[in-house]
């Protein structure tokens, strides 16, 4: 089971890239075993506080352990992968 | 055009720039790792929360804020209490344990949203960042963004319209302004703090580079961090020559002596005794102290070689009396090393004591040995601040320096001093005829005549003598006395 959290603003590029990069590797590669919770930290500011995020957007595996944290637009689907410690051979 | 300022609240700092931080703006504040950037903002929050009920967002960019509180502890600010009554807000922005990677471009729109919504919830007048240098290092492989995210940042600052102070690191005390060039985009106000090892010996001072469109002191002033009242500035630049002179003469407690400086010293004035070891200056300001009495003065000794029942012995060796001054509460005596604490240290000590006891004269025995505290300028600045603080005050102050050679010479305690004092008085051995002899000569008084002969000088059970000159002989301040033939 893979629990994210991906805090975003509103609709900038750099939010929707990564909500969308993201939605598909669930997609591929999770077969539905996963939890993605979107924050938009103009909505939910004191959730951005409680993690203290102060890069836009990030995204935190929190499940598995250890907790990790990957920021930017995740345009580059290989290093996101890696990143989230999801083989890119996973079925 | 002369910007608005907004009151710190650290009297030293708002005495030397001219009022205080330029109001609702962003004032850089530089310097090496260890030189108290995150003191000097938390100084400033603290100060304004105790003295002005101006509310403050400390944001950490590096230290995690649980040991930030740890270490302002110690100066008494309650940040605990402030941060429950919402004068006082963290912003956490220091690096998480967890690992991060960066994919991709991205913004610092949540940290500028979280600043704002801080500042917003406490009406916030003054906001400190520290330190912007390790938001670089976070993300080191993006240091592109992270500048043009920055100067979004400054821009957030100036909207919200708080003073702000944001610290960032530099690697060479003198050099480059900051680690990552981010003087290129926060470039009015520049205020630059150094910790520099010189001679074994630290030595703080801050400068203030530049305040556009106000005016400030220039040039790097001396500071100390203290206990009580953390950041203390020396101002030495702000100092000026406006003392008022006296024409009212008090007296060395020697009263051939003040014959010799035509009826005292001067109320206010600066006065040096010089002479190598053994040569009677602890006598002369024993005799200072005990001249106290003529008019019931305030005497303030400070000694750093001797305890105070050396020098209480001393005294009595000489018919002086300091248990009986004490008593009067005419006197009060203060022994140190000078060893165990910095120049500055000592001068805000002193400072504190005059406030309290408010003396009349100043002794000090030796300066010599508190030269040893602080490296050469360090001593030269503490030297002016020192002498232009008891002008101020008109307070009389009389000190000792020692001289290196047993007969003759001067030392670089003097050459650092004797520009500054209004009279010097020498102590020398004069070898004669197979026989140590003491010799004492007004070398200099200023706005006054004084006696121009080397006379001889001896210490008795009655204290000090002062004899006739020494007729027929030369070259007793070089070392080498020899008769000469009286036509």
């Amino acid at each position: 089971m893979h629990v994210f959290q991906l805090f975003i603003n509103g609709h900038s590029p750099n939010s929707i890239e990564a909500v969308d990069t993201l939605l598909k590797i669930c997609e591929e590669k999770l077969n539905g075993n996963y939890k993605l919770e979107i924050i938009d930290i103009q909505k939910d500011p004191d959730k951005a506080e409680e993690a203290g995020i102060i890069a836009i957007p990030t995204l935190i595996r929190m499940m598995p352990t250890p907790v990790n944290r990957i920021i930017g637009a995740l345009n580059v689907r290989s290093r996101v992968l890696a990143g989230l410690g999801i083989s890119s051979m996973h079925v | 055009m002369n910007l608005k300022k907004l009151e710190t609240g650290n009297a030293s700092f708002d005495h030397i720039s001219h009022g205080g931080l330029p109001l609702g703006r962003t004032t850089l504040v530089a310097g090496s790792s260890g030189s108290a950037k995150t003191l000097f903002g938390a100084q400033f929050l603290a100060m304004g929360i105790e003295l002005f009920d101006q509310a403050g967002v400390f944001v950490t960019f590096e230290e995690q804020i649980d040991d930030i509180r740890k270490n302002l502890k110690s100066f008494n600010w309650d940040i605990d209490t402030w941060e429950k009554e919402g004068k006082w807000i963290f912003v956490d922005a220091a690096p998480k344990e967890e690992n991060v990677v960066a994919v991709g471009d991205f913004d610092l729109s949540a940290f500028r949203v979280r600043l704002e919504r801080a500042v917003q919830r406490c009406k916030a007048q003054r906001v400190v960042i520290d330190s912007i240098g390790s938001i670089f290092t976070q993300f080191h492989e993006e240091t592109h963004t992270i500048r043009r995210e920055l100067i979004q940042v400054a821009l957030t600052l100036s909207r919200l319209g708080a003073t702000s102070i944001i610290t960032a690191e530099r690697l060479e005390e003198y050099g480059k302004i900051t680690r990552f060039g981010v003087e290129e985009f926060l470039t009015d106000n520049v205020v630059i703090l150094r910790n520099v090892l010189h001679n074994e010996k630290r030595r703080r001072t801050i400068e203030i580079l530049k305040f556009r469109g106000s005016n400030h002191e220039k040039g790097e002033n001396p500071f100390t961090i203290n206990p009580e009242k953390a950041i203390v500035i020396i101002p030495l630049s702000a100092m000026n020559l406006k003392h008022i002179s006296s024409n009212e003469r008090i007296t060395s407690g020697i009263p051939a002596l003040d014959d010799m400086i035509n009826g005292g010293f001067y109320k206010g004035s600066i006065n040096l005794v010089s002479g190598a070891i053994g040569a009677g200056k602890t006598l002369l300001i024993a005799n200072f102290v005990n001249g106290a009495w003529e008019k019931k003065e305030r005497c303030l000794l400070l000694a750093f070689e001797e305890s105070n029942e050396q020098l209480n012995r001393n005294a009595a060796g000489w018919g002086i009396d300091f248990n009986q001054l004490e008593e009067e509460g005419l006197l009060k005596v203060i022994c140190v090393y000078p060893e165990i604490s910095s120049l500055e240290d000592h001068f805000i000590n002193i400072q504190e004591v005059v406030k309290d006891f408010k003396p009349d004269r100043i002794a000090i025995d030796s300066l010599s040995a508190l030269s040893r505290a602080s490296s050469d300028k360090g001593f030269r600045e503490f030297i002016i601040a020192f002498t232009s603080y008891l002008k101020h005050h008109e307070i009389t102050g009389l000190f000792t320096s020692n001289t290196p050679l047993l007969a003759g010479g001067t030392s670089d305690t003097e050459g650092n001093i004797s520009p500054i004092t209004d009279s010097i008085i020498l102590l020398r051995y004069v070898e004669m005829n197979g026989e140590m002899q003491r010799s004492i000569a007004v070398l200099k008084m200023r706005g006054s005549r004084h006696d121009s002969s080397i006379r001889k000088f001896s210490i008795t059970d009655e204290g000090a003598k002062i004899g006739k000159h020494f007729a027929g002989i030369s070259g007793i301040l070089t070392g080498n006395p020899m008769l000469i033939k009286l036509e």
